[in-house]
């Protein structure tokens, strides 16, 4: 036990030290205090037309910091709310992705023989389907449920991690702490569970943060074919994809968002670079 | 080494037979059907229609149809674009594709490489964290919103390039979408080298050819390439089943007639027969390419054998 | 003497620079967005224009969507034909007289029209095509449409052989007619795809993969030359058509382009010169930059919510009807959110010549008496600020200005009467399917009208019709359509038909919002258009003055 605290202290210590990281953190804390408390603050909701003041330009100045959207909405709190929904559905797939993978990884991984053939032979052919046509069709067949964008999402990305977490774990059926449980007579879900998982941990963290940006950019994708969250309710995704139809003629309809979305995808980026510098340390 | 590849060619088809029933099930699984419109339309007329394209049947028996045209390398009218079959859609869609698609990797590949291997020789200088940054910003930038400003940059205001379409053989037409494409898999592949080479270079016999006093880039050149660029083979075999079936963001925003924006268009309207098609190519893709990428293992990591 | 000679010199010189900016031929200045226009013809004929959708066949039979019509109303022509102004004029056929009971018509072909490669068009081609089209065998998915023509509907739906169909050469150029029910309409049915002639042998040989370049054979003022599935179209000028004298335009080239800021964006860079839609939501951007090149009018389109009279809380319910209805600033909605592209809608059938709109009293009252109004009536159905209307309205996704829409009708219906109606987007086709099984309570409805009569509209609501989502029925309302449909002159027709829109009106049948606008770029140097309701530009009329500066 004692022995995994100093390596967290160790790997807080690294991380510490990466600057980009640090601020990467710090910056994504900022946006997420600022999409939490500005909407309550402000006094314009981000569904309420406001037919005075249609597409105004950023002001900097007065209320409408950032100019209002088509239905005089008010820009800077739309983003706000894109941000929390597209947070929302990163680290909601997230976690449905991790989830699924680490689960089928350690499963095939620590049982081994004809159950892991199968269980990777599965991952090798669902690599073959292309994902664009399922998640269209699983979006069609759950609603537009927000909830089920995330599933949508979570259920084609778990791939990846899979595959790694099931050569992780091949490496540690091996060790001795595994052993000395299963002499201990520890059954196969305790061992998964209790054992396998908690030494994965830092894996997983690592690559919880990199799938947050890539799914985040995926639903913006979605947002651009037209299947992505849905009106009133909005997300980073969803306004970069209606602001880019309008560069030419209203740039800040488009950069408001992206920036944050370019912020917040970088931010998770380097937070993850650091992460994965500070627990799985190489000479970098 | 030919019984092995016999093995993996033969072990594909069961694999791309699963594909299709996977597809097939999806697809039929959804409401809606390719030919409900916004006009009335009389029952036995409907019947009619239905009927002619065999999918009044039990979904059982369409299947059966399906996969007995399919051993016969016809796959199927197409439901949206009445009078056309997938195979010519195919056709047609397929060349423009690989051109656009191939430029963009063989551009991505030999940029993002030197861009990764010469941002890890000078390891946390400026120039690394510059182009890292910029590497970031190629991923973190959806194609969507580079595409159109690349559009109203170079073709709407500058009048350097044509804004889209595609006239087969004219490489303006080539230009834009072929870059477009390559930034976010350069940005990519660019993270990759650095990182795969950063790790070789701190390999142990990487340090000996280093003790042994040779200067970095000849290190680099004779003895870490080849394992440097494992990674980035791995990564190229999917990335290019990928290019090949088509960017439905670059298609759209160049109106380029390939076979990506199929995908969309056909699940939207129901077109089973098109969509399965182009899902069973990119399934026989990605086989074929992982097939390629392990060949190239063995070629380039000496310890990997494969058995005779 | 030098020097007045001077000062004349510099008068001309002066009078001819004011005058550069050389009037058109339609006697206006042209100087939007710097482009100077001549009068003389340009040395290049060739027009490039822009489809919203890409058209799934170019086989006259399948085709159901507008796209699909632009481009066959330049391959193809029917009997009669479409001036600019969208009014019938002659086309194959040179004239035409009917029966007093407007149930027969007798067609007299021109001796002159041909097939794309020589052979002599005749009466024959008609009925052969019509045929086709109603044969069940062809599976052609809007046979329906030829219903006026005696049997027809019969044939479609299997009750009939196909030989049976009311139409028969009497000989080589002239064609009978026989109607089920007086169609004054029926010249510009004429002018829809589906009424085209079609040529045998062609078919014959290539069934159904006929309609390519290279094998098309058809009758209109070009020639299909290259057709990138999904992407392009080109067309030539038809030497072989009878008006080939007149067809100014050598080359059309058509681009589908789905995304529509595409299609602005390459009108501004001058690579097209004509622009089928532009986006709604740039039009105060574009009518800025571009000025009269905008092009915004009224089309034969009605954009309606949809009430499902089948369910609570909407049966038996007209009063919570009327209250959403009054509810509505149409105005509003007109100007800010579709930008004076769309007109107020009142009723079902957009305003048509010698058809106006009846617009309620209700709708003439000030705002705010109309939203007390709106409010008593909310309460008579029942609901309160502490019992709220709770509801869905189901609407397509991806589209962004019909969810603008909504989402300012929802908050309006919230604002004025406290109802809570929640915002469902769905996938088209899930759409139409729910639609279809009668599940959706409010729904999006949008109709284009076929023709230019009020019955492509009237009949939405008739019962056990296959678009009438609602599963509205009043046995007054059919009667009174059955009744209109014997009627062999307009004007008893649309008094009929205005007697029953009332039906509609009163029951709260559907809520209208607004009717459809077209809205174009059409360069200044691009002649031969003109806007009309049924938005149906052929290029045949059209072509380019001498310009430069663009």
């Amino acid at each position: 036990m004692s022995l995994r605290h100093g390596l967290w202290q160790d790997a807080w210590r690294r991380l510490r030290r990466n600057r980009a990281a640090l601020a990467s953190g710090v910056l994504l804390i900022a946006i997420l205090c600022a999409a939490l408390l500005l909407p309550l603050l402000s006094p314009y909701s981000y569904y309420a037309p406001d037919w005075d003041h249609l597409i105004e330009p950023p002001a900097f100045r007065g209320w409408h910091f950032l100019g209002t959207d088509a239905l005089g909405r008010d820009l800077l709190v739309r983003t706000l709310w894109g941000c929390r929904i597209s947070l929302l559905v990163g680290i909601a797939a997230s976690l449905v992705t991790v989830t699924i993978g680490v689960l089928w990884g350690t499963i095939a991984g620590y049982v081994g023989g004809r159950v892991d053939a199968l269980m990777m032979r599965s991952v090798d052919v669902l690599y073959s389907v292309p994902f664009i046509p399922f998640v269209i069709v699983l979006t069609v067949l759950f609603g537009r449920d927000l909830l089920l964008i995330f599933i949508a999402i979570g259920a084609v990305s778990w791939l990846d991690i899979a595959r790694i977490v099931r050569g992780q774990t091949l490496a540690l059926r091996n060790r001795e702490f595994i052993e000395a449980a299963r002499v201990a007579g520890v059954g196969t879900p305790a061992m998964i569970l209790r054992h396998l998982v908690p030494n994965l941990i830092g894996i997983v963290i690592i690559y919880a943060t990199l799938t947050i940006p890539t799914v985040i950019l995926f639903e913006a994708f979605l947002s651009f074919l037209g299947l992505g969250v849905q009106s009133p309710m909005t997300s980073l995704g969803s306004l970069v994809a209606e602001g880019a139809g309008r560069m030419q003629s209203y740039p800040h309809l488009l950069l408001v968002p992206a920036v944050f979305l370019a912020a917040i995808v970088y931010a998770f980026n380097y937070l993850g670079d650091g992460l994965r510098d500070a627990l799985d340390p190489r000479d970098r | 080494m030919r019984r092995y590849l016999l093995r993996r060619l033969l072990g594909a088809i069961p694999t791309l037979l699963v594909i299709a029933t996977l597809a097939f099930a999806m697809l039929h699984a959804v409401p809606g059907g390719p030919f409900d419109a916004a006009r009335p339309m009389e029952p036995e007329i409907r019947k009619a229609i239905l009927a002619k394209y065999h999918l009044d049947e039990p979904v059982w028996q369409q299947y059966l149809h399906y996969l007995g045209d399919l051993a016969r390398g016809n796959l199927g009218p197409s439901f949206q674009y009445r009078g056309t079959s997938v195979n010519e859609l195919i056709a047609q869609g397929l060349p423009v594709d690989l051109a656009v698609g191939g430029t963009a990797l063989l551009l991505a590949l030999l940029a993002g490489t030197s861009i990764g291997l010469y941002a890890a020789l000078h390891r946390n200088s400026r120039r690394d964290w510059l182009l890292m940054g910029l590497a970031v910003a190629g991923i973190s930038i959806p194609l969507f919103v580079i595409a159109p400003v690349l559009v109203l940059v170079f073709a709407l205001k500058l009048h350097w390039l044509p804004p889209g379409d595609w006239v087969a053989g004219s490489l303006a037409h080539l230009v834009l979408p072929a870059v477009a494409l390559a930034l976010p898999y350069t940005a990519y592949i660019a993270r990759l080298t650095r990182g795969s080479a950063l790790e070789v270079l701190g390999s142990a016999y990487i340090r000996t050819a280093r003790a042994k006093g040779l200067p970095l880039r000849v290190v680099m050149l004779r003895h870490a390439l080849r394992p440097t660029l494992l990674p980035v083979v791995s990564f190229l075999g999917p990335a290019i089943a990928g290019v090949i079936t088509g960017s439905i963001v670059i298609e759209t925003v160049f109106a380029l007639p390939g076979i990506g924006r199929y995908f969309t268009l056909g699940a939207l309207n129901r077109d089973y027969t098109l969509v399965m098609g182009i899902t069973i190519l990119y399934g026989a893709l990605i086989i074929a390419c992982n097939l390629l990428v392990d060949l190239a293992y063995a070629l380039l990591d000496p310890r990997v054998r494969h058995e005779p | 003497m030098k020097r007045r000679a001077t000062a004349a010199l510099g008068a001309a010189l002066l009078l001819a620079a004011c005058g550069s900016g050389a009037p058109d031929a339609g006697g206006q200045p042209a100087r939007a967005a710097g482009i100077r226009v001549g009068t003389a013809l340009a040395s290049e004929q060739v027009l490039a224009r822009t489809l919203d959708a890409a058209p799934s066949s170019l086989d006259p039979a399948m085709v159901t969507e507008t796209s699909a019509q632009h481009v066959l109303d330049d391959l193809f022509e029917g009997l009669a034909n479409l001036s600019p102004e969208g009014h019938t004029v002659p086309g194959v056929a040179r004239s035409w007289e009917t029966s007093t009971d407007g149930l027969t018509w007798v067609f007299h072909l021109r001796h002159d029209a041909r097939w794309s490669n020589g052979a002599p068009l005749t009466a024959a081609d008609f009925v052969y095509a019509w045929r086709r089209t109603v044969d069940p065998l062809t599976a052609a998915p809007y046979a329906q449409a030829v219903a006026p023509v005696l049997n027809a509907y019969e044939i479609a739906t299997g009750k009939r052989p196909v030989s049976d169909l009311g139409a028969e050469a009497l000989d080589a150029h002239t064609l009978r007619v026989r109607l089920s029910e007086p169609t004054p309409y029926l010249p510009f049915l004429m002018t829809n795809a589906w009424m085209y002639p079609l040529y045998r042998p062609v078919i014959e040989q290539y069934g159904d993969a006929w309609a390519r370049p290279g094998r098309m054979v058809s009758n209109g003022a070009y020639t299909l030359q290259e057709h990138v599935i999904g992407n392009r179209l080109t067309m030539e000028r038809n030497p072989q058509y009878w008006d080939a004298a007149n067809v100014r335009l050598r080359r059309v080239i058509y681009y589908v382009l789905t995304d529509r800021n595409a299609q602005s964006q390459r009108y501004l860079a001058g690579q097209v010169q004509f622009v089928e839609t532009i986006p709604t939501t740039d039009l105060p951007w574009l009518r800025r930059e571009l000025g009269e090149q905008v092009v915004v009018r009224p089309y034969l389109g009605t954009f309606y919510i949809g009430v499902n009279d089948r369910l609570p809380p909407f049966r038996g319910n007209p009063q919570l009807r009327l209250a959403l209805t009054m509810a509505i600033d149409r105005d509003k909605i007109a100007a800010h959110v579709l930008q004076g592209a769309g007109y107020p809608a009142w009723t079902l059938v957009p305003p048509l010549d010698g058809y106006q709109p009846q617009i309620p009293d209700w709708a003439r009252l000030p705002d705010a008496q109309r939203h007390q109004l709106a409010r008593q009536l909310y309460r008579e159905a029942g609901y309160s600020a502490e019992r709220p209307l709770r509801t869905e309205l189901t609407i397509i996704s991806g589209d962004p200005v019909t969810t603008l829409t909504y989402e300012a009708i929802c908050a309006m219906w919230r604002t004025v009467l406290g109802a809570e109606v929640g915002l469902h987007p769905e996938e088209f086709k899930v759409l139409l399917q729910n639609n279809r099984l009668h599940r959706n309570i409010l729904f999006h409805s949008a109709w284009i009208g076929d023709y230019p009569d009020p019955y492509t509209f009237m009949q939405l609501f008739k019962t056990g019709f296959d678009l009438n989502y609602g599963g509205y029925s009043r046995p007054e309302y059919d009667a009174l359509l059955a009744q209109a449909a014997l009627q062999t002159r307009n004007a008893e027709r649309y008094r009929i038909y205005q007697q029953a829109e009332r039906f509609l009106n009163a029951d709260g049948a559907y809520i209208p919002v607004y009717y459809y606008a077209v809205r174009h770029l059409v360069k200044p140097y691009l002649k031969g258009f003109a806007p009309n309701i049924v938005d149906r530009n052929p290029s045949r009329h059209m072509y380019l003055l001498e310009h430069a500066g663009e």
